[in-house]
């Protein structure tokens, strides 16, 4: 225990070491509260949700109920939903800067709709996130580079490694030592911050140690490479350069590359191609037989082909039910859209298994719910929500049922938790 | 000058004879090189695919049959964002922001389809432009081919040798800066090279591709200059290689980063969804068109009443429920601007902020510079939701004033069998209907937001030869 705390003392003698080891603890520290303190702003944006949308319902409550029409009930409501940030989130916040965590829906297209974005500050978004992920993925490495690549070298600089490899089989344990010091001394820098933030935000504890984990593979990934380098007997200077170049391909070139090669391989056809196709078949049925769109409804919804035929006047339910088709012309093309877009996030998840950088990366945006798989379960979240309003109103305006005040209260109401326990219901039954 | 010439041939010598060194060199030569190549291909496929898709939406537009004007309005118009030849050299927000944008009255919709929602988690790591390699990757291989150019002679004791030899402190260091300067024109030559190929397409302004040249060049001959200052200052090589990384990483790496975060945190922003209840509450406190007995349309039939000495709506010589969309949209519409005005300024501010840190960060001046001549950043998205927006508000009174003038009311408000086809009008109103047609900016309005950044590199590099010069004067003093 003694050489232990010698080896410490050593250590933090070197000015330059014990500044860096504050260094990233301070950057741990703030990064894990940048992270809180967005998920805080986005937690209170969704607590926020429900008095605007009493206020907003409120009025359209109070038009609708003038004529207890169902269809223009179901028209101007407009339904909030949310995906609130897991626990991890603030550790690693994903795409939930860019992709919208809140969004309301209406009763009308859905493929028109659940597309839209929230407002955000593109430049800042295009800096990305200083969120805990960052500083383990691009900053530690440094870290370990800096207090790494002269432990051999600088000893035979300093003319000591003769005196070193005379101790008995070679130092062997004092090299242990010394890196497992200066691993445990980095991992609970970059571990402590993290694991006490966790707690307080409630994340599981299996999930915290998985975490951990992750860090400490990471930082011995990064050691590892150090000590390769190190076997070749450079300098210490030419340790850090070779390094530090290793960083800058395994952390910002290779990713860059990657992104490029995998926009080439895996296409994604143009999103914006299903919501023109969708618009087209939406309003194409102002010109067409009426009777047409409501055969074609019918034939796919039997369920509300018991409603009373058409009349001269307008009719709401012949509107939903054209909107409805116009989103059923399109489901292959959005279906196929999205498998693209899971086609291109797995070829970058598989890159992580060659590039630990990307891998942890990976790791830590999908035990924080804040990746591409988050986006779109949240997205068939709002498809499940969305066809429950659907028959909600439906059930209305096929069978002309007034839409009274009281009615607005018995719309459904989104719950992120149940609609992610009925999604995965589903996918247990199919 | 001949001594200076000749310590510049040695040093360069001597990294000649350095294989990691060159080996580094060509790397980064083929990495601009796929950078370039990669970058100006994804510009052209984009700039292609939108313009096809522009015409697209303009020939889908044009094709409407005869229809009722409002029915137009809902069927709306799409637009995308078209991409100048500069952002194949610096893409900017381009891939943040979404490009698509679906126009219709009433509503104000957002920006969709934006790269970053489409691709993998790659992108968040950086994009390989020319730009990127510049700003991130050069000053590092300066860094490794730099930083031990005067420190070594210290450390070695060759400095005193070479002064014995009748080299000045200052033909020495002015020796070193004409070899790493060399060396960072060879390293941005590729890139540059790739500007004058862009330079070449149709639409590339000059003024600004001058800026981002300069502004490049200011940013390297800077960094050429902290490495001699550090190598200079620090005694030890290895030092000073550390230094000058920690130096690369937190201003290019890290600061960066935080800055935008703490920006972004500092400056809320509103968002969508209580943008559009605040919106909906402010309209109907200025006029509920649904309401029969709102004050504000009860004035405005009155109003209208009044100059047409009429009594009823029915008697007026043109469509009230037009004269009624038109002023509905002009209420609305000029909320969608007075809101889109305070998110603009807020995200304009938290821009401010940003730059502002180009004092901390040499790099967070050069990407602000480069991307505002390049015209893609935040300001040039904001032109084209301005222009989009204006285009539709036009376009939604063009069809709105249709309805006023080509459907009568009594055709409006009958709802017997025949009606239908009364209440459309030719297909050929909408062919005679404008198409947007975005209006770049001007070379001098590129050139001109890039000045902030351009005088920040200038003065960091100032700051950086007066320190440089000092430390020339006491280079090797106290050994």
């Amino acid at each position: 225990m003694t050489l232990w705390r010698h080896e410490l003392r050593l250590l933090l003698r070197q000015r330059p070491s014990a500044f860096a080891l504050v260094l990233l603890a301070l950057l741990s520290v703030a990064a894990v509260a940048t992270g809180m303190a967005e998920v805080a702003r986005q937690r209170a944006a969704i607590a926020a949700i429900p008095a605007a949308q009493a206020e907003d319902i409120g009025a359209v409550a109070d038009y609708v109920d003038r004529t207890k029409d169902a269809g223009s009930a179901a028209y101007y409501s407009f339904h909030p939903t949310w995906d609130a940030p897991a626990p991890l989130a603030f550790a690693a916040l994903g795409m939930r800067d860019v992709a919208p965590y809140m969004l309301r829906v209406r009763a009308l297209g859905l493929e028109a709709q659940i597309q839209d974005g929230d407002i955000f500050n593109p430049q800042i978004a295009l800096a990305g996130r200083f969120d805990f992920a960052f500083v383990l993925v691009f900053l530690a490495p440094l870290f370990v580079i800096a207090l790494f690549h002269d432990l051999v070298s600088g000893e035979r600089e300093a003319g000591r490694q003769r005196t070193l490899d005379a101790l008995p089989r070679g130092g062997a344990a004092l090299w242990r030592r010394r890196t497992g010091l200066r691993l445990v001394l980095l991992w609970a820098t970059l571990g402590l911050p993290f694991a006490v933030a966790a707690l307080a935000e409630g994340v599981a504890f299996g999930v915290v140690l998985l975490v951990l984990g992750a860090i400490l593979a990471y930082l011995l990934f990064w050691i590892a490479l150090a000590a390769l380098v190190g076997r070749l007997r450079w300098t210490s200077v030419a340790n850090a350069a070779t390094l530090a170049a290793a960083w800058l391909v395994l952390v910002l070139i290779v990713p860059t590359l990657g992104h490029v090669v995998i926009d080439r391989l895996v296409p994604v056809g143009q999103g914006a191609e299903i919501a023109l196709a969708q618009r087209e078949v939406v309003n194409h049925a102002w010109d067409i037989p009426r009777a047409a769109t409501m055969r074609r409804f019918y034939a796919a919804h039997p369920e509300w082909s018991d409603s009373p035929p058409l009349g001269a006047d307008f009719h709401y339910k012949w509107y939903l039910a054209f909107h409805q088709n116009g989103d059923e012309a399109v489901a292959p093309r959005a279906r196929a859209y999205r498998a693209a877009l899971e086609r291109r996030d797995r070829a970058g998840r598989a890159l992580g298994w060659l590039l630990p950088s990307v891998g942890v990366q990976a790791l830590l945006t999908r035990l924080a719910r804040t990746d591409l798989a988050a986006q779109l379960a949240y997205q068939d979240r709002i498809r499940a929500f969305h066809a429950r309003l659907r028959s909600f109103y439906y059930d209305y305006v096929f069978h002309d049922r007034p839409f009274g005040r009281a009615d607005f209260g018995r719309a459904p109401r989104f719950d992120d938790r149940a609609e992610a326990r009925r999604q995965s219901t589903s996918r247990a039954i199919g | 000058m001949r001594i200076v010439r000749l310590i510049a041939r040695d040093e360069l010598r001597l990294m000649l004879r350095n294989r990691v060194a060159l080996i580094a060199f060509a790397l980064i030569l083929l990495l601009t090189g796929a950078a370039v190549a990669s970058s100006w291909s994804h510009q052209r496929a984009i700039a292609e695919r939108r313009a096809r898709h522009q015409h697209a939406a303009e020939r889908a537009f044009d094709a409407q049959p005869d229809r009722h004007p409002h029915r137009m309005v809902h069927y709306g118009h799409f637009l995308f964002r078209p991409l100048g030849p500069l952002a194949a050299f610096d893409p900017g927000v381009d891939a943040f922001t979404g490009n698509s944008m679906f126009l219709e009255g009433h509503r104000q919709n957002t920006a969709n389809f934006g790269d970053v929602r489409q691709s993998s988690l790659l992108i968040r790591f950086g994009q390989l432009t020319p730009a990127f390699v510049l700003q991130i990757v050069a000053p590092l291989l300066l860094v490794f081919l730099g930083f031990g150019s005067l420190a070594r002679e210290t450390e070695r004791g060759t400095l005193r040798l070479l002064m014995l030899q009748g080299a000045s402190r200052r033909q020495l260091v002015a020796g070193k800066l004409l070899a790493l300067g060399a060396v960072a024109l060879a390293a941005a030559a590729p890139a540059m090279l790739g500007l004058l190929l862009i330079a070449g397409q149709p639409g590339a302004l000059a003024l600004p591709m001058l800026t981002i040249a300069l502004g490049y060049g200011l940013y390297l001959g800077l960094w050429v200059v902290l490495i001699l200052l550090v190598s200079a200052v620090v005694r030890r090589s290895r030092d000073a290689l550390l230094v000058l990384v920690a130096l690369w990483a937190v201003t290019s790496v890290l600061l960066p980063r935080a800055v935008p975060d703490l920006a972004g945190g500092a400056v809320p922003l509103r968002n969508r969804l209580q943008t559009e209840v605040a919106i909906a509450r402010d309209l109907r406190r200025m006029g509920d068109s649904h309401d029969p007995d709102d004050p504000h349309f009860t004035r405005f039939r009155q109003a209208l009443l009044d100059r047409h000495r009429v009594e009823r709506v029915e008697d007026l010589p043109f469509n009230y429920k037009g004269l009624l969309a038109l002023e509905g949209e002009r209420l609305s519409a000029a909320l969608f601007d007075l809101y889109a005005a305070q998110s603009f300024a807020a995200q304009a501010r938290q821009n401010a902020m940003v730059d502002a840190a180009g004092l901390l960060s040499p790099a967070i001046a050069l990407r602000g510079l480069s991307m505002a001549a390049a015209g893609t950043d935040f300001a040039a998205h904001r032109r084209f939701l301005e222009q989009a927006e204006a285009y539709r508000y036009a376009l939604v009174q063009r069809l709105n004033r249709m309805q006023a003038e080509a459907v009568t009311y009594a055709d409006d408000s009958a709802t017997d069998a025949g009606a239908d086809r009364r209440k459309r009008i030719g297909a050929a109103h909408w062919q005679a209907l404008p198409d947007f047609r975005f209006v770049a900016p001007t070379g001098a309005t590129l050139a001109r937001a890039a000045l902030p950044g351009l005088a920040m590199l200038g003065l960091w590099l100032v700051a950086a030869s007066a320190l440089l010069g000092w430390a020339t004067r006491r280079l090797g003093a106290g050994r």
